[in-house]
């Protein structure tokens, strides 16, 4: 019951995006891709989503993702793509439902407020989704995947989580609820796989990373053993230092200082 | 003395005969479709029995008092019912079917008069509505009275000119397009017997002609109707139109402007058209 | 909300069957028929052959034309997608108009074996065709132009209305004006006969299209989403296409162009009930018969005896709110 990755090739037109790649995510863990722009990380998402055609396997829960009809994908992961637009004014609610299938309205109603709760929208759940704020309608959009992969582990398997960029567009402290969500995730038995840009995130929340550049995976493993000074200075072509604090008065700020042990300083 | 006049008085004096009784109905309760079909029930002396018209029947002006029951093409068939006709006369080519076909399962009598363009077919519809309204005597002498005006007309048109002047007849001129006649219409019928040969004879119908096709055709006259308020062109603007910029009309100017329903009608005053527009087309 | 339309339909419907030029009613006549008495010939044939079929029509067209709206507002993502503006009844009329000139040379058999239904099926290609065409050209990636579709359609009505024309330069005097009383958009023709040929495709047509809500509600979210929480989205997007042209090429066939019902009545629904496409079409469905019933009562007494082509009252009625939404929407469309 994982999600495997074998000799994974996706082309876009004539160009080679990624080109004889493999991996492996473990249910219980966040597993982060990370690496530079253009390296294939979104690519490789894409793919593990049924997104692209590509040529080699993937498979999840042992379900080979290419031939898999949506539906059957649909029962073990919920996707949060990098942009999402809505065509017609739903209320955050609604947005929330659309991705549910199996129960009955009522089933879906609590469901979808539990989600909204979760991803801190709680009142929030008859304002529309275009009024909300980029950040807010990215949560919406969580709680919608949330819903619909609501157990991380069930009789039949572990469900999966999908997040493409899930905290691009927000402020520090919902990067940090954001993250812990996905992080409660894993550690109740769910998959979750994310793409990563923030560095100091992924050290701080991922269980496995994925380092990749130019189509192909760097290394793999967990973050103290690649996030190091060489890997990441060959992955995205500058010269990093891992771990040091920085010479110099302009002030920083790490989301590790806030608190490790979980609570990110707001009520959830 | 005046045709309409003579008619009048020949139906007054048909009417005064008892052999002529008429066995027709005085009952109002007959709705004429088609300005021709119009014009020949009033010259037949039936307009009293006339409920409502069609917004083609504009002549004459007792007509226009009548109420209308909309264009004949795009007729209503509850509209038509509302007025309980029990005969409904209607020119060939009334519409649409869907509505005909009602008009025709109702309990009225549809009576349909066909079409044509020529001294013939003049004839055969007087006879047609006479028959429609039961009063075939009269008929037939209205129809015998526009034979012979009919003939004489055309007898008069034909006989003096060795040269038949080349005519287009213009039903439109939007947009500097030309939509023309070609044969089998009543402008087509109206310019033969009339005296004069139609320019335009490689199509039937009325349809759009290029610019090159019209200069082709040659007129020696333009026929046109005659139209008041935003649709008339002026003379200066109709030979402005580059597609007659080379034509003998332009140079000579002549253009022949007549009432529509005079012209196309093909009814009793046919006759009378015939000769106008002879002597439009061929002033002494 | 669809339980009090569908009884504001009867209603209506029973007023259109009394309302006319002529002073039938429909209750006296009722009372008649509960009597045992036999109705005058006028009456049974303005209620039965007049009055009724056009009711029919009416319902049929209305349901049709506000589905294909709503449907391709769904399938576009966009809620001034409309199949008059874009040049999908303009599609499905040049199938029609086909027919009607064309069907001279048809071979004898198919005049034989699709009759009555020759009409509308070729509208109906004509509308299917020009759907796919718009899809294809407007949308890239799953992500649809609003300004393409809109240029693209009325380059595609241009180039219907262009095919059309040369139809009718070849079409005969008789053809031309059928051709002519069709394009004014009425029901004027309604008779029993154009009801049953246009009625099955468009009771399928509205059937399948709500069967399409939650299809349409997963679109809305753009193609990639639809398919992550489980649509089979080129399923959703060929029966959306076929639902549009089947409702519009079967409305367009038996009544010309009829305008804004499309665009009116989802916008109206959205506003009254939000954009949840479930409840949506089957209310759009409710609503536009019942607009379309109206408009037609409006068409058949206002210049009595007489009447306006519906396509004009619609069009009065319509413009102005299409107006309206556009000035509403100023701000959240992107163009």
């Amino acid at each position: 019951m994982t999600l495997t990755v074998r000799n994974l090739a996706v082309h876009y037109g004539r160009k080679t995006v990624i080109d004889g790649l493999y991996a492996d995510a473990l249910p219980g863990a966040l597993t982060a891709i990370v690496g530079p722009n253009g390296s294939g990380k979104s690519t490789l998402i894409k793919a593990m989503c049924g997104d692209l055609p590509y040529d080699g396997t993937i498979t999840l829960n042992g379900i080979d993702v290419f031939r898999a009809q949506p539906w059957e994908l649909a029962a073990v992961r919920g996707v949060l793509p990098q942009t999402s637009t809505l065509a017609f004014p739903f209320h955050a609610i609604e947005v929330v439902k659309i991705g549910l299938t199996s129960g009955t309205e009522a089933d879906h109603e609590g469901r979808a407020s539990a989600a909204l709760a979760r991803v801190g929208l709680a009142g929030y759940a008859n304002r529309y989704y275009q009024e909300l704020s980029g950040g807010e309608q990215q949560r919406v959009q969580l709680a919608r995947v949330l819903a619909q992969a609501w157990a991380p582990a069930t009789a039949s398997g572990p469900n999966w989580l999908m997040l493409d960029e899930p905290v691009s567009s927000l402020d520090i402290a919902h990067q940090l609820q954001v993250m812990r969500i996905a992080q409660n995730f894993a550690r109740a038995g769910g998959g979750v796989v994310a793409v990563m840009h923030d560095l100091n995130l992924t050290g701080l929340f991922a269980d496995q990373v994925l380092v990749m550049a130019e189509g192909q995976v760097l290394a793999a493993g967990r973050p103290a053993d690649v996030m190091t000074d060489g890997v990441l200075s060959r992955a995205y072509g500058c010269d990093l230092r891992v771990n040091t604090a920085p010479q110099g008065m302009a002030p920083f700020v790490l989301p590790h200082s806030i608190d490790a042990s979980g609570n990110a300083g707001f009520a959830e | 003395m005046d045709r309409r006049d003579f008619i009048a008085l020949s139906l007054a004096f048909a009417a005064a005969q008892p052999t002529h009784a008429l066995a027709a109905s005085d009952a109002q309760d007959v709705i004429a479709i088609g300005g021709d079909v119009t014009e020949i029930i009033y010259a037949l002396g039936q307009g009293h029995r006339l409920l409502a018209r069609d917004a083609t029947s504009t002549f004459p002006a007792e007509a226009q008092a009548l109420p209308d029951v909309g264009y004949m093409r795009s007729l209503s068939a509850e509209g038509v019912l509302s007025f309980a006709p029990s005969l409904i006369v209607s020119a060939e080519g009334a519409g649409p079917p869907e509505v005909i076909d009602i008009l025709r399962s109702a309990a009225v009598n549809f009576a349909e008069v066909p079409e044509g363009y020529d001294a013939g077919a003049i004839v055969e519809k007087i006879n047609a509505v006479g028959a429609a309204l039961d009063v075939q005597e009269l008929a037939q002498t209205l129809a015998a009275e526009t034979r012979v005006a009919l003939y004489a007309a055309q007898d008069r048109a034909t006989r003096l000119n060795a040269e038949k002047k080349r005519v287009l007849f213009i039903l439109s001129t939007q947009g500097g397009r030309i939509m023309a006649s070609g044969t089998g219409t009543g402008a087509d019928g109206i310019i033969r017997m009339a005296g004069a040969t139609n320019a335009v004879s490689e199509f039937e119908g009325y349809k759009p002609l290029s610019d090159e096709a019209v200069s082709a055709a040659a007129p020696d006259a333009i026929l046109m109707m005659d139209r008041s308020g935003d649709h008339a062109s002026t003379d200066e603007e109709l030979f402005a139109l580059p597609a007659l910029l080379a034509t003998p009309a332009a140079q000579k100017r002549d253009v022949v402007r007549m009432d529509g329903l005079f012209l196309l009608g093909f009814g009793p005053r046919t006759a009378d058209a015939v000769t106008a527009l002879h002597r439009a087309l061929y002033p002494i | 909300m669809h339980v009090w339309l569908a009884v504001t339909l009867v209603v209506v419907g029973l007023f259109s069957l009394t309302i006319g030029a002529t002073d039938v009613s429909l209750g006296p006549a009722l009372q008649k028929v509960v009597r045992g008495q036999a109705l005058t010939r006028t009456e049974a044939i303005v209620l039965w052959d007049i009055r009724a079929p056009r009711l029919a029509l009416g319902v049929l067209v209305g349901a049709a034309l506000a589905v294909g709206g709503t449907v391709m507002q769904g399938l576009f993502r966009n809620p001034l997608a409309d199949p008059g503006l874009v040049g999908v009844s303009a599609g499905a009329g040049l199938g029609a108009i086909s027919a009607i000139v064309l069907v001279g040379f048809a071979p004898a058999w198919l005049v034989r074996n699709v009759g009555d239904h020759l009409v509308p099926v070729a509208a109906f290609l004509g509308g299917w065709g020009s759907t796919l065409l718009l899809y294809r050209v407007s949308t890239r990636r799953g992500r649809t132009s609003v300004a393409t579709m809109l240029l693209a359609g009325i380059a595609l009505g241009a180039l219907a209305g262009a095919l059309s024309g040369i139809l009718v330069y070849i079409s005969d005097d008789r053809q031309l004006r059928d051709l002519t009383f069709w394009g004014l958009g009425s029901l004027g023709g309604a008779s029993w006969a154009k009801a049953l040929a246009a009625g099955p495709i468009i009771v399928i047509s509205v059937l399948a299209a709500c069967a399409l809500g939650r299809g349409l509600n997963g679109l809305a979210l753009g193609e990639a989403t639809a398919a992550h929480i489980g649509l089979n989205v080129q399923r959703v997007k060929n029966m959306a296409i076929l639902t549009v042209a089947a409702a519009t090429g079967a409305a367009v066939a038996v009544s010309g162009g009829i305008g804004f019902i499309g665009i009116i009545v989802p916008h109206l629904l959205r506003l009254a009930m939000g954009p949840d496409h479930r409840p949506l079409l089957i209310n759009a469905a409710l609503l536009g018969a019942l607009l379309l019933v109206l408009a037609d009562v409006i068409a058949r007494v206002i210049i009595a005896p007489a009447e306006l082509p519906i396509g004009i009252v619609t069009a009065v009625l319509g413009a102005p709110v299409f107006l309206w939404i556009l000035l509403r929407q100023r701000g959240m469309v992107d163009l």
